[in-house]
């Protein structure tokens, strides 16, 4: 075969390779919403069809939650970064669901069916000083925002639409070391029982008021729910 | 015989054979009935086949000599079922009614949707101390050992299934259900939930760890809470033979 020849055929496997690769990229790029939905329906046994969330099944509100923040969640659920513990007990509902995601595909589309749903703004089950509150936000602020909108740089995810019981529970829960301890979880650490949120909501009344702030944040845009 | 069953599912436990063997036995006996049962049924159906010129006769079940296909099979198939019953209720006993008096240990077997959390006991040897060693899905124990478990649960009804030992026992909430097993092998196998609890059920799995001595020792001084060690500075190297010895 001429060189020439020979370059020619290299040269069009060349091209036929990247242009495959280039639709794999795109493809992946791309989520799937219709598949996202399906995929939910299995979501929407605890966390609702809009997903408002349902406290009889330890289920938080997920609606219009960040993709990104689902998607390492869910990752964190997979891989038994959360979910593993033995007081663990809502995260231990959550992990077999979240292995009934087989691939990373289906995570991102159903991620980012959970992301486009309208946020809720759940209703308020917990009493605590607001006002107290706000003054123990400024360090969660940090992280999260002002407006507990969340950072994506900083991995901290918004808080603002989310049950007060879950935030209860949550930070109760990374206070006592039962989430955000595991080795090879380097955000959730930032939330251990050594941390600065820690040391700052000392007593449940501080836990308690902090979240009351953070459940006004809301934008009043939102669809509360009851 | 009991291979028919084991060849498909290990059998791992001390008494696993002996449930393969009630099963074994009584496919074998219904098995026998049932091919018996259409040979003659079927025997009839050519035998008494529709003929030109025959009239059908009308069969009231009052013939002695015709009550006979159903009385002598019956009391036949009773006489099967005293086997059956005492094959059952001797299983039954060892199985469900008898725990092993010198248990190795005891091990707390907590449900809840969908998932298995496990309290094993330390180097002490006892639950509810502070080096009790707690895990989710995956339990250890030691083979050859006599096991007692404390099945719990916390939300629904769940059913506590190991298959390689053929044990299956119910998780009520609210009670305590004690029952025992013994491992006769080595390596990691499945535990599965038997009972629809959710919509998680399908995926509410489970490890079940069985060790030689050595590795089980190991295990436990590579568990054991940091604050049990603190608290009990001798327990901080735990003496395979002493848990041998348990």
């Amino acid at each position: 075969m001429a060189l020439r020849t020979k370059l020619a055929a290299f040269l069009a496997a060349l091209v036929a390779n990247l242009s495959f690769a280039a639709i794999a990229v795109a493809e992946q790029g791309v989520p799937d919403l219709e598949n996202g939905a399906e995929l939910f329906q299995l979501c929407a046994q605890c966390h609702g069809e809009d997903g408002s969330g349902n406290k009889l099944f330890l289920a938080p509100a997920i609606a219009g939650l960040d993709d990104w923040y689902v998607e390492m969640q869910l990752n964190e659920f997979r891989t038994g970064l959360r979910g593993l513990h033995f007081d663990d007990i809502a995260g231990m509902r959550m992990r077999p669901m979240s292995i009934t995601l087989r691939t990373d595909a289906d995570i991102k589309d159903v991620t980012a069916y959970v992301a486009q749903l309208p946020k809720t703004i759940p209703a308020k089950t917990l009493d605590g000083n607001a006002d107290a509150g706000k003054a123990l936000y400024t360090l969660c602020g940090a992280c999260h925002g002002p407006t507990a909108q969340g950072i994506a740089a900083m991995k901290a995810p918004a808080l603002s639409n989310l049950n007060d019981w879950y935030l209860v529970e949550q930070l109760t829960k990374f206070k006592m070391g039962i989430r955000g301890t595991r080795p090879g979880d380097p955000y959730g650490v930032l939330m251990g029982p050594s941390s600065p949120m820690a040391v700052t909501l000392k007593t449940d009344q501080s836990v308690r008021d902090v979240v009351a702030y953070i459940v006004t944040l809301a934008p009043s845009s939102d669809q509360p729910t009851n | 015989m009991t291979d028919l069953i084991a060849n498909y599912v290990p059998s791992l436990s001390t008494y696993s054979a002996d449930i393969d063997g009630l099963i074994i036995l009584i496919a074998w006996l219904v098995g026998f009935w049932y091919v018996l049962c259409n040979i003659v049924f079927f025997y009839f159906i050519f035998r008494y086949r529709a003929k030109p010129g025959v009239p059908t006769s009308y069969v009231t079940g009052e013939e002695k000599e015709l009550k006979r296909w159903i009385t002598i099979p019956h009391l036949l198939v009773l006489v099967c079922d005293l086997f059956i019953i005492y094959g059952a209720v001797r299983v039954w006993v060892d199985v469900k009614q008898t725990l092993p008096e010198t248990p190795y240990a005891t091990v707390r077997v907590i449900s809840q949707q969908w998932a298995w959390s496990f309290v094993h006991p330390g180097a002490d040897g006892k639950l509810d101390t502070a080096d009790d060693i707690k895990t989710v899905d995956d339990l250890h124990i030691v083979k050859d050992k006599p096991y007692i478990y404390e099945l719990m649960a916390r939300d629904v009804l769940h059913d506590f299934s190991v298959p390689v030992f053929r044990l299956k026992q119910d998780a009520i909430p609210g009670r305590t259900i004690k029952g025992w097993f013994q491992a006769t092998a080595t390596g990691v196998y499945d535990i599965q939930c038997a009972e629809i609890c959710g919509i998680g059920h399908g995926v509410m799995a489970g490890r079940i760890h069985i060790s030689t001595e050595e590795q089980h020792a190991a295990w436990i001084a590579e568990n054991t809470p940091a604050a049990a060690l603190a608290d009990m500075p001798q327990a901080d190297t735990p003496n395979p033979k002493a848990l041998a010895a348990r």
